[in-house]
């Protein structure tokens, strides 16, 4: 795994401004890396899809045990939306996709899971579309990638088709933000694909008649995708709506996945599988005598209010408003560095399979939203 | 195994919608600030919808179609024409009063949205 430059293409915002790619660049700096990328191996792809294929398999198991155990006070759940949890993992109801963050080791060849991206993960449009043009733009047909984003996409949204409620899936995000909208939209577009008739609704559109969740224009809601977190709809005021909608709407992803975005799934699946070679050790409310550790929030996001601790001293924190509901302990990785800056890799879970990957890189060791994405190829 | 690239990727939806949200707007140092005022009812007054505009400029640089996406017009049926609630009511229905009943017969809506607003993050993670 390393980086590998290209000749600048002077034309390469206009190029990505084509394909609707609109968030390339933060006030002129950019986010999309054009001109160099991280030439991977084929082992090491094949690497990656195991271990997501793998940790897939434990998330499962996880969500079960907490299920089975009641375990949601770790969680900070509200109680209200418990037997919604449990009625959505009964009765396997669909999710389409998420996105697990790992940090690489290239001297031990070791992949450690950082953080399980499941409810609301985004980069998605990157990853599956302009990494995609990009290759092509670059090497045509003569590289390979890991990247099958876009036809599993297809794929699975044609197998959950059939058990989606209602004439229509209706589609929401936020109003204010391009990225969010462009990863819904290019959902939307692969749901249509799969002959889904779908709508987009901005999730503060969405209306309560006092028995159905609505649109704009006051169709009930039968099937949504939202790309806003389960902990955020949960507390606000129509959250407590989720239960009491007679049509009884099929969110996704589903409220299972809740479970799986917290970062109290980290000590769990350490406790479920103790010294795992893909996971770090992890533990609720203190570091358990770990003396090199990154300390995060349950519920943090874009890398919000973590401190990293190195032989037990605070080398590096973070801002945010997070961290009320309490933090988790896990160990700290070694993330692979180059002269440009820290990378994780991201790998996607898309119904089920491992099917692409994306780089983030960073100048500190911690992945934010100013984190720049990078394209990789297989060679 | 999908551990492969995919042969082709083709996209149906308006991708130029999105694209030209990112053309940045030429800036003078003496620029008058563009204001923005909507109604949707001949017998309403004016909102004044320029914050939302410069929401979206931050992100986009031009109002573009992206604005009227946020303020997203619905019909009301009936005869009664459109409304949106990015408008204050009064912009609305005005001296309307048919359109009022009929308008304020629909659902609550705001209920979900808040903490992104209040946070001022994205969504994503």
């Amino acid at each position: 795994m390393k980086i590998k430059y290209l000749t600048k293409d002077p034309d390469w915002v206009q190029r990505l401004e084509k394909l609707g790619y609109g968030y390339h660049s933060d006030n002129n700096t950019p986010y999309w890396i054009d001109h160099y990328y991280y030439s991977i191996s084929e082992a090491l792809a094949d690497k990656i899809y195991h271990a997501t294929e793998e940790l897939w398999q434990m998330c499962l198991k996880a969500v079960e045990y907490v299920i089975e155990n009641q375990k949601y006070a770790l969680f900070h759940i509200p109680n209200f939306i418990h037997h919604h949890i449990e009625k959505s993992w009964e009765n396997d109801a669909p999710g389409i996709y998420g996105r697990f963050d790992f940090a690489y080791d290239a001297a031990k060849d070791q992949l450690k899971m950082l953080e399980f991206n499941a409810d609301t993960p985004t980069s998605l449009f990157e990853s599956g579309v302009v990494q995609w043009y990009w290759k092509e733009h670059f090497f045509g047909n003569k590289k390979d990638q890991f990247n099958s984003v876009h036809d599993q996409l297809i794929d699975s949204w044609k197998v959950l088709k059939p058990y989606l409620k209602g004439s229509k899936l209706h589609f929401s995000c936020v109003k204010e933000s391009l990225e969010d909208l462009t990863n819904v939209e290019y959902l939307r577009d692969t749901a249509i694909q799969a002959g889904i008739e779908t709508k987009l609704v901005y999730v503060d559109d969405i209306g309560w008649n006092g028995q159905h969740f609505v649109d704009l224009e006051d169709e009930a809601i039968g099937s949504i995708f939202k790309l806003y977190p389960w902990e955020w709809l949960v507390n606000e005021e129509f959250g407590i709506h989720i239960i009491n909608d007679v049509s009884e709407a099929q969110w996704i992803e589903p409220s299972w996945k809740m479970i799986l975005s917290n970062k109290a799934i980290l000590p769990v699946l350490w406790e479920l599988y103790p010294n795992h070679p893909l996971l770090l050790e992890s533990h609720f409310n203190d570091p358990k005598g770990m003396s090199s550790y990154v300390k995060k929030p349950l519920l943090s996001r874009e890398g919000a209010n973590i401190s990293f601790v190195y032989n037990d001293r605070t080398i590096f924190e973070t801002q945010g408003d997070y961290g009320e509901e309490g933090f988790v302990y896990q160990e700290l990785a070694a993330l692979h560095k180059e002269g440009s800056g820290y990378s994780i890799i991201g790998s996607w879970i898309i119904g089920q399979e491992p099917c692409g990957i994306s780089f983030r890189e960073s100048d500190y060791p911690v992945t934010t939203d100013k984190s720049r994405f990078l394209p990789h190829i297989i060679e | 195994m999908k551990k492969r690239s995919s042969k082709a990727v083709q996209l149906l939806l308006i991708t130029s919608v999105l694209a030209s949200c990112s053309k940045p707007a030429p800036k003078t140092e003496n620029e008058v600030k563009q204001q923005v005022f909507m109604r949707a009812d001949s017998t309403a007054q004016y909102t004044n919808v320029t914050q939302q505009y410069d929401q979206q400029r931050s992100h986009s640089g031009g109002m573009g179609s992206a604005l009227l996406w946020y303020m997203a017009f619905r019909h009301l049926g009936g005869g009664m024409g459109y409304a949106s609630s990015g408008l204050k009511p009064q912009s609305v229905v005005g001296t309307n009063t048919a359109k009022a009943n009929a308008y304020n017969k629909t659902a609550t809506r705001g209920g979900f949205g808040s903490t992104a607003k209040k946070s001022n993050v994205s969504a994503s993670s």
